[in-house]
């Protein structure tokens, strides 16, 4: 099949959605498939921007390219599904959050101008026009196709995709907790620096960059923790391995999660997962007492967690081969069987 | 955002009084509501929309016409046919004038003159005779921003009538279910119709098929709730059709709580009508919320309920037929009033749940107040890009980006 993945792309800025994406078109490559990947910029405001350039999706052709026909279309996060096609497969990251739950929140867009909640509303109408267009609606998470179903009323099928292709392997732990979330406020790795501070002994590795780095590192230090926590910057693959494959535990505490690859690598690597009931995807496959701990968002609690899996490896291993074995089911050949069936 | 809020407000005896009583606590925590006092002509200082509700009955919604009037504003039309309410707020304030420019306006000359006849008497008032042939909404059609509607029925007339603007399609919101014990009346099985008791309301073709029913289900009673109208010879109608015995059981007008507990008793409801003002029924929504079976008149919202909720009789020649072949079949099978009543009880709390339709109605009256602004901002900035590459006004290509923008809800 010819089958065009289409993605939005903020210029500079790349993400688990971007790994998603390119990942799907190697894997569709490797399948035989002619698979390519279109990509338009998005800029989300000022004022109606976000629908202008939600727009740009409409007015694209990708019926046919270079005189051959597109038989698929899949698109995957907002605003690419209001591109028009015969055969719109939906394989939804997440909606434009700012729209919905995020609303009226610290990471919320629009004002309270009855032209800005108008605004939020014709986003809400959009969504709910171009994703009832879709010929198959799949959601990367439990948590996805919920908020999608209370916001339109439209139900997807939960598909969650492998994450991204590393070196796996697991080792001994070594002591530390990972982090290998992007550095932003959402992924709150600030609570994982405040529950070191807490616990002497815990030690942790940041393996990623972002825009919160220099606050996280200036909490790190006015906490003393120099000595503890490790800034690492964004790693290699064969490093991100390695760590993974050492750790005592992994830690991955967003805000309401889309999906998550961060507990997937994890158990790749054999390691449990510490996250919060306020995660939102990853409790999809993040268990508490099966496969990690599931705490309250609270430095305290994250640390006492931390501290308990280091100090019982056993169990920790044991949650980890747990947590593999859901892994490993999460695979490529299913997902695109499904998302083709 | 601030809302103005010109609505009836119990203890008026109005359904429209008791729908805002139900809403309004969840539309207050979506929106800065002001329900503003009776008789109010305009918005309070700050208002960024002001929301009319209007119905048919002058008593209940002159006042809000006349700060319409002033105001421009989001309607919230409960009735289509608007003529009562018109004629109560001319004729009624012995402004004759003000009715025959209203006919005019609406149905050319020929409707003065027929204002004129009403006027001297010579004709019978048409908002009682024939309401559905001049619905004089066209006065409030023009006022109105954007229309909020609980039906296709009144969607579509209002398209039909020229109206442009948003039109949002809301269900009515259904009571929580008060969990009485249902009042102790016989019957087998026990029809319930609620509200005045007239022409209007179907009562003489219901009362032919009840007889018919209860030839040959002798333990079928028919509960009839509700005033009777002026006029309507009840009584000589129910000797007529012999069921002047323990066939009929009737209640005058009651308060809420006896209502839920007579309707809660009944094993089918009966919620006939024609005309149609294009309203909803507040009884009906309730007999949603108890689960109970409906049979109803195929016109308007009434028409819209869903097959598994509601037998539906066509207003006509054969309509005591159908509806006695409808009564007859729900006697008779308690397995299809089982069904009917579930899907009626889940129709309650998916279409016309509370907190659901607080949701629509906010997203109505926000986009209602603010989507004038955006969808021009969207089109000048696709056009502004369009014309910088050459794309004319009137072009193929222009079309084209106009259809695309159309599509998806975007202008154009």
């Amino acid at each position: 099949m010819r089958i065009a993945v289409l993605r939005p792309q903020v210029p500079f800025a790349r993400g688990g959605a971007e790994i998603f994406t390119d990942e799907l078109v190697a894997e569709l490559r490797a399948r035989g498939h002619e698979a390519d990947l279109v990509s338009v910029p998005f800029k989300w405001s000022p004022g109606a921007r976000v629908l202008t350039q939600a727009f740009l999706w409409r007015m694209l052709d990708l019926e046919e390219a270079d005189g051959r026909p597109i038989d698929v279309v899949v698109a995957t996060k907002f605003p690419s599904y209001v591109v028009r096609h015969r055969e719109k497969r939906v394989w939804l990251v997440h909606q434009f959050r700012q729209a919905y739950e995020l609303d009226g929140t610290d990471l919320g867009q629009f004002g309270p101008s009855p032209e800005e909640r108008a605004l939020r509303r014709q986003v809400q109408e959009l969504d709910r026009r171009a994703l009832g267009e879709a010929a198959r609606l799949f959601a990367t998470s439990a948590n996805v196709a919920g908020r999608l179903e209370r916001s339109t009323g439209l139900v997807a099928e939960v598909l969650p995709h492998p994450p991204q292709a590393l070196p796996y392997a697991s080792a001994p732990s070594q002591g530390f907790v990972l982090s290998a979330s992007r550095l932003d406020r959402a992924k709150r790795i600030d609570l994982l620096l405040e529950a070191a501070a807490r616990e002497p002994a815990l030690e942790v590795v940041i393996a990623s960059d972002g825009p919160d780095r220099e606050r996280l590192e200036e909490i790190a230090r006015a906490r003393g923790l120099d000595g503890r926590v490790r800034f690492e910057g964004r790693v290699d693959a064969e490093q991100l391995a390695q760590l993974y494959a050492t750790c005592s535990s992994v830690y991955y505490a967003p805000v309401d999660e889309d999906f998550g690859m961060g507990p997937f690598e994890a158990f790749l690597s054999g390691k449990p997962v510490i996250t919060t009931t306020d995660a939102g995807g990853p409790l999809d496959v993040v268990s508490d007492r099966e496969t990690g701990l599931v705490v309250r968002p609270d430095a305290a609690e994250i640390g006492t967690a931390a501290t308990w899996l280091r100090e019982h490896e056993e169990e920790a291993a044991a949650f980890g081969r747990a947590g593999k074995a859901l892994a490993d089911e999460v695979t490529w050949d299913r997902a695109i069987a499904r998302l083709f069936s | 955002m601030k809302v103005a809020y010109f609505s009836p407000m119990p203890p008026e005896p109005s359904g429209i009084a008791d729908y805002s009583a139900l809403l309004l606590p969840a539309l207050r925590e979506r929106l800065d509501v002001d329900v503003v006092r009776r008789g109010t002509k305009r918005p309070p200082r700050g208002t960024e929309l002001a929301v009319y509700h209007l119905g048919n009955n002058p008593d209940a919604h002159g006042w809000i016409l006349d700060a319409l009037r002033r105001r421009p504003g989001a309607v919230v039309l409960h009735d289509f046919v608007l003529h009562h309410l018109v004629a109560g707020v001319t004729i009624g304030r012995r402004n004759g004038h003000g009715y025959l420019d209203a006919m005019e306006r609406e149905h050319g000359v020929v409707g003065r003159l027929l204002a004129h006849g009403v006027l001297d008497k010579r004709l019978p008032p048409l908002w009682e005779a024939r309401p559905e042939e001049f619905p004089l909404a066209g006065e409030v059609l023009s006022l109105a921003t954007g229309l909020v509607v609980h039906s296709r029925y009144v969607e579509n007339r209002a398209r039909a009538a020229g109206f442009t603007g948003a039109i949002a399609h809301v269900p009515h919101p259904a009571w929580p279910d008060p969990g009485v014990d249902p009042e102790a009346i016989e019957g087998d099985p026990l029809i319930g119709a609620f509200g005045n008791v007239n022409q209007s309301k179907r009562v003489p073709q219901l009362l032919e098929a009840f007889a018919r029913v209860r030839a040959t289900r002798p333990g079928a009673r028919l509960l009839l709730v509700g005033a009777t109208s002026p006029g309507f010879d009840l009584e000589r109608r129910l000797q007529r059709l012999g069921l002047g015995g323990d066939g009929i059981v009737r209640e005058d007008y009651v308060d809420e709580r006896r209502l839920w507990k007579l309707m809660a008793a009944c094993d089918v409801h009966v919620s006939l009508r024609s005309p149609t003002m294009g309203e909803t029924s507040g009884t009906a929504v309730r007999a949603l919320t108890l689960g109970k079976p409906l049979v109803v008149s195929d016109v308007g919202w009434f028409g819209e309920l869903p097959d598994g909720v509601a037998l539906r009789v066509a207003v006509g020649d054969d309509e005591v037929t159908d509806l006695a072949a409808a009564l007859q079949l729900l006697a008779e099978r308690p397995d299809a009033r089982t069904a009917m009543g579930a899907a009626a009880r889940e129709l309650a709390s998916s279409d016309h749940d509370l907190g659901r339709v607080a949701d629509r109605q906010a997203a109505a009256f926000e986009m209602i107040a603010g989507g004038g602004p955006v969808a021009d901002s969207v089109v000048r900035e696709v056009s502004e890009a369009a014309a910088q590459v050459g794309i004319a006004p009137g072009s193929s290509e222009a079309s084209e980006i106009a259809r695309r923008l159309a599509e998806v809800d975007l202008g154009g």
